[in-house]
């Protein structure tokens, strides 16, 4: 039976909490299991070798989008990192950069995307003149719920954000998270804002128009989302809006 | 209605940007797109040099409309109005580009960063694209300046610009980057706005055109070199047999 080897992680380690902390990469070595995950290895770190170790997790399972961060210069999610694809076994491993650093490979992106929310108001807003609740709901055309459950599988995890030199240039461009939920808002019927509406929050140079397609976004998103095709519908979209306007 | 939002008690997304922001994405892109095309077109029209003397002077006088003339050579007035014309485009494009461009130090350091902690081609792509672009503001003003201050082409007088007046030197700089800004960018553009999907084979034609477009400008510059270095001052227009 041939041995395991031994994979040499290189972490990121800072606490800002920490007064007279400074940023320093440090090294740890960890033998290799089948089927092990950067996550797994992670982990087994923080509890084998270094308890002060910061990293976020939740699912394990590539649902929540916790445990993004940068492997190798890939941001991507820890859980769904086999190390068995790092042929030489040498993985450095820093936090998502355009974020709160909470420490080492800890970051906020929930405060991110609650301003993004707040900004954008990434929520469904209803035609007010029915709202009658006792009414029962329209059912939704199945192509159109297929195209909306496409849009909403965007786990927040700020792969997108990172991954743009756009976003890490200019801190109010909204991103492919927010490009690709209000995507999903203009898709839903049952969603009251006009194109026109939806100009207003991302026709400028802080939404579509503000992109230089690097596609960042499209190469990175580990749930495969199509930020590529979607953010090109959202231009095409907002710049003919723009002719209607200007016609009216 | 969604108008305005704050963030970090800054107002942002002011309305009267929103119609400029578009504006300025559709004048950039079409401008990008009629002066790579045009690219495509002049270096091929340039480099039928490579065929002899005789094919370049055809071509310079099919283009300057020398079939309208009395002595069939062409009036060089067309030259100036259409490198006037490339100016104007230029200028839009440059100025509509400069959008992009980091103008702060926060920006260039937060671009360094990325550049250095994500492996990213397109990214990297861009930033060659971004540099070539400063460069051709420049670059491309000059040849074009050129052209319209001193117009005549033909084997002899395009010849001697390029070896006697030492425009080898801008051309040989100019080349790269302009060959280089334009085929990224005829790619971005046609990802920018879905007029394709085919994204891996669009990049992998960009490069080889990237290549045989250089190997076409450098055989042409080498062809005028010799044509030059054999012409003797002052130099007599081609004249066809």
């Amino acid at each position: 039976m041939s041995q395991s080897r031994i994979l040499t992680f290189n972490i990121f380690r800072y606490d800002p909490q920490q007064p007279g902390d400074k940023p320093a990469m440090v090294q740890y070595q960890l033998e290799e299991t089948p089927g092990m995950t950067v996550f797994i290895a992670l982990n087994r770190l923080r509890a084998e070798q270094d308890p002060s170790l910061q990293f976020d997790f939740v699912c394990r399972a590539g649902i929540c989008g916790s445990c993004a961060m940068v492997i190798n210069g890939f941001p991507t999610l820890a859980c769904r990192t086999l190390t068995a694809k790092y042929a030489d076994g040498n993985i450095t491993l820093m936090p998502l950069p355009g974020f709160e650093l909470i420490g080492d490979l800890s970051v906020n992106t929930g405060k991110f995307m609650r301003e993004l929310a707040e900004r954008l108001k990434l929520w469904l807003h209803p035609d007010e003149t029915q709202h009658d609740i006792h009414l029962i709901e329209k059912p939704m055309d199945p192509e159109e719920a297929a195209k909306l459950y496409e849009l909403e599988r965007c786990v927040e995890c700020g792969v997108c954000v990172s991954a743009c030199a756009t976003a890490q240039m200019r801190d109010t461009f909204v991103g492919a998270v927010g490009m690709m939920k209000i995507a999903r808002f203009e898709l839903d019927s049952r969603d009251a804002r006009s194109a026109e509406d939806f100009y207003h929050v991302i026709g400028t140079q802080d939404g579509v128009f503000g992109c230089m397609t690097l596609l960042g976004c499209q190469d990175n998103c580990p749930k495969d989302l199509p930020h590529m095709q979607q953010i090109a519908y959202l231009r095409r979209k907002m710049a003919g809006t723009l002719i209607t306007i200007s016609k009216a | 209605m969604l108008t305005k939002y704050q963030i970090g008690g800054r107002w942002l997304g002011y309305p009267q940007s929103y119609q400029w922001s578009a504006m300025a994405d559709r004048l950039q892109s079409a401008s990008g797109v009629l002066l790579g095309l045009f690219l495509l077109l002049h270096l091929h029209f340039e480099s039928s040099i490579l065929f002899g003397k005789a094919a370049f002077y055809r071509v310079a006088q099919i283009l300057e409309g020398g079939i309208f003339t009395h002595s069939g050579h062409g009036i060089a007035l067309i030259t100036q109005l259409f490198s006037l014309f490339m100016l104007v485009v230029l200028m839009v494009h440059a100025a509509t580009a400069l959008r992009r461009f980091p103008v702060q130090l926060g920006q260039w350091r937060a671009l360094r960063n990325h550049l250095h902690l994500i492996n990213h081609q397109d990214s990297k792509l861009w930033f060659w694209q971004m540099l070539t672009g400063f460069m051709l503001f420049f670059l491309a003003s000059m040849h074009l300046v050129t052209m319209i201050t001193a117009p005549e082409i033909g084997p002899h007088l395009s010849a001697a610009r390029v070896y006697h007046d030492h425009a080898w030197l801008l051309y040989a700089i100019l080349l790269p980057a302009v060959v280089i800004h334009a085929m990224i960018g005829l790619y971005r553009v046609a990802v920018k706005w879905g007029i394709t999907t085919q994204r891996a084979g669009l990049r992998k034609i960009a490069k080889i055109l990237i290549v045989y477009l250089l190997c076409l400008g450098v055989a042409s510059l080498v062809t005028y070199l010799f044509i030059g270095s054999d012409l003797s001052v002052p130099v007599q227009p081609y004249m066809p047999h």
